[in-house]
């Protein structure tokens, strides 16, 4: 997946241990960002932000001069950016207390560097996606935008059960993607009612992506538990 | 409580049985006093013999010595009436010289009540008139004016009956009275007692027969309350500092971690080097788990930890955790195999998604620290009877019948009072242990089919609604 364009989004990162700042931006800077401010206080943060106008927030919750919670919202006032939360405060109620508020990501220290890197990577892709994207896979490319595969020069329209179930599987690309996430994508949050199966959808998906319909390389099958899409560039 | 009415009917018993038994002896005692005064002791029956013993002679009237017998032995004096002068033509010897020797019909009629000059008098008919003996003065009362209704008589035993059972009626009125208000001051006593081992405050009323109790009860439950607060308060510090060490440990922990990481993948250090990067990053991830585990399993422990429970398909639960181990475990050397029934596509559970995910992952981390050298598990769902029974085994090393007798039946040094030093297993079989029992499940270790160990999680399962 080409991810360069994300490469030079401005990212404001808040936490009281100068160290650990030293660290994030260091995991960041290795995964190739570049526009990072980092600050040291909710007042710092504030002040920071009116000048650099941040496209994402890495906050921690505990701060010398308030919480990270209360900085988001006044953040989210100034500008509708994601927010990450990165902080010690592993509790249940923490955590739903920041998505609760409109956090778009938390992450619980300590953490390792990759998932940091992935993560933001995922929040900065949701949020600022490159239209039109084509989506490279062995024997042909999905354009989402217009709902098709191309495949040898020909462009093969997708149902739209069929853009759902491969929107869903592109979203955890290299990943596995369970019968059950991928019945809820297509057919809503019903993890009872299975009177939905994908396999007839990814049978005709595989007829439309495949050279080899019956030996899938991109759209492959983890037996009984769901199915895997192989994006080539991942 | 069951106990008081049970106690009542007891009493109850006993009371009739008391008065039915007092009846009896009752009427046994009269019965053998009474006999004691008929018979051949009876002062009438003395009177008749001694008539019977009379006889008249040539020139006069002679008592035969049996008759004579019967006066001495009574201590009597005897006279006979003549039956149409009612002049006394015989006497006893030793008539006292007070006693008419001529009598009028009233008096005839009034001693036959009654004394002849104090001398309780009893009479026995002759052919020749009538016998009066005078018993010694003080020896007999008698009843002057014996008389009875006829219908009272013809009635007596259904009298008898009637009064015997008011007699019980009264008496059992009384009882009741008496119980109700005893009871009426036992019952919130009786509550009160069997509301004390349920941890709830519980406060009685001091009033009634049974104040003094209901005071014993009101302090004992303060006890009770205060001991309560105490040990809840002593684990929620020990929660909150484990909580406390483990949010500590986070912030220089993440430090560790990031830096081990970027060494790992640095291009500027030998590969040993980078390998000994790696070795620091593992660890670090160990001590992380190894907090995160402590913090939950004491947050269990306690009750501190919030579990949302809502209708979940443990099917989809189980297979989006086996999926979500495999995304993670990028070297695939611990293939997992989805072993559940293919035609078993939901199974219905009241179920926290995450702390049941966290279960089910911790049992393929345990198959995976006990296995170093790699090992294939298999996970399944499956339904037994009203319940659901999740499976996560493997074909790797296993453990030995005693080791795996250990585990099902020793407590976790965490949650153990005694000496723990042979204890060395780690948190991950007790949290799951946690878990299973948070939502009235157990789990239970044992020898897997395919070599290795299997741990099975059983869960209580919704029942389908009809369609």
């Amino acid at each position: 997946m080409n991810s360069a364009y994300l490469k030079d989004k401005r990212i404001l990162l808040v936490d009281d241990e100068k160290a650990l700042l030293e660290l994030v931006a260091s995991i960041l800077q290795d995964g190739g960002y570049r526009c990072l401010t980092t600050a040291g206080s909710v007042s710092e943060a504030l002040s920071l932000s009116e000048k650099t106008r941040p496209e994402l927030a890495i906050l921690d919750v505990m701060l010398p001069d308030g919480n990270g919670f209360d900085l988001m919202a006044q953040l989210k006032q100034k500008g509708d950016y994601p927010v990450l939360f990165l902080t010690a405060r592993g509790e249940e109620e923490d955590k739903f207390r920041g998505f609760g508020l409109g956090a778009d990501d938390y992450i619980v220290k300590p953490f390792l560097p990759r998932e940091l890197l992935y993560r933001v990577t995922a929040i900065l892709r949701r949020t600022y996606r490159e239209e039109p994207e084509l989506v490279p896979l062995r024997d042909s490319a999905i354009d989402f935008s217009r709902a098709e595969i191309i495949r040898n020069g020909e462009h093969i329209p997708l149902t739209a059960k069929e853009h759902d179930l491969l929107s869903a599987l592109y979203r955890s690309a290299g990943r596995i993607v369970t019968i059950d996430a991928l019945c809820e994508a297509a057919w809503g949050d019903n993890p009872f009612g299975y009177e939905n199966s994908p396999m007839a959808h990814i049978r005709r998906i595989r007829e439309k992506i495949e050279e080899n319909p019956s030996r899938p390389v991109s759209l492959v099958t983890v037996r009984g538990l769901g199915y895997k899409l192989i994006v080539e560039d991942k | 409580m069951k106990s008081v009415p049970k106690l009542i009917r007891r009493f109850t018993g006993l009371l009739l049985l008391s008065f039915v038994l007092l009846v009896a002896v009752n009427l046994a005692l009269l019965i053998v006093i009474a006999s004691r005064q008929v018979g051949t002791a009876s002062p009438w029956a003395t009177a008749d013999r001694v008539a019977a013993n009379l006889s008249r002679t040539e020139t006069g009237f002679a008592l035969s010595a049996a008759g004579a017998d019967a006066l001495q032995s009574s201590g009597a004096w005897a006279v006979l009436i003549d039956n149409d002068t009612r002049a006394v033509v015989w006497h006893s010897e030793n008539l006292s010289a007070s006693v008419p020797s001529r009598y009028t019909l009233p008096e005839i009629a009034g001693l036959t009540r009654g004394y002849i000059d104090g001398y309780p008098a009893f009479t026995g008919g002759t052919e020749y008139g009538l016998m009066v003996l005078g018993f010694p003065k003080g020896s007999f009362w008698k009843h002057m004016w014996p008389s009875w209704d006829y219908q009272l008589i013809a009635h007596a035993p259904q009298i008898a009956l009637a009064v015997i059972a008011t007699n019980l009626l009264v008496i059992l009125l009384i009882y009741a009275a008496a119980t109700t208000k005893a009871l009426r001051s036992v019952k919130p006593v009786t509550d009160g007692i069997r509301a004390l081992p349920s941890g709830e405050p519980v406060r009685v009323k001091a009033a009634g027969l049974l104040s003094e109790v209901a005071l014993h009860i009101n302090s004992t439950s303060e006890v009770l309350q205060m001991q309560k607060r105490q040990l809840q308060k002593r684990d929620t510090a020990r929660a909150n500092w484990i909580a406390g060490v483990s949010h500590d440990i986070r912030t220089p922990l993440s430090m560790v971690m990031g830096y081990a990481g970027q060494l790992q993948s640095s291009p500027g250090l030998t590969q040993e080097e980078r390998r000994q990067a790696a070795v620091i990053l593992r660890q670090s991830q160990r001590i992380r788990n190894l907090i995160n585990d402590l913090n939950l399993a004491s947050k269990l422990e306690y009750n501190m930890q919030p579990i949302r429970r809502r209708e979940e398909n443990a099917v989809a639960l189980v297979r989006q955790a086996a999926a979500d181990f495999i995304n993670d475990d990028p070297d695939g050397k611990y293939p997992v195999e989805w072993t559940t029934c293919p035609s078993l596509s939901v199974c219905r559970i009241s179920a926290d998604r995450d702390l049941l995910k966290r279960a089910v992952s911790n049992l393929i981390q345990n198959s995976i620290r006990h296995n170093e050298n790699g090992c294939t598990i298999y996970v399944s769902v499956a339904e037994a009877g009203p319940s659901c029974v999740i499976c996560v085994e493997d074909d790797g090393v296993g453990a030995a019948d005693a080791q795996i007798k250990e585990l099902n039946a020793a407590p976790h040094y965490m949650v153990c009072d005694e000496n723990t030093a042979g204890q060395r297993h780690g948190l991950g079989l007790l949290i799951v242990r946690q878990i299973a029992a948070s939502h009235e499940g157990n789990v239970l270790i044992g020898h897997s089919r395919h070599g290795g160990f299997a741990v099975k999680i059983t869960l209580p399962m919704i029942k389908k609604p009809r369609p």
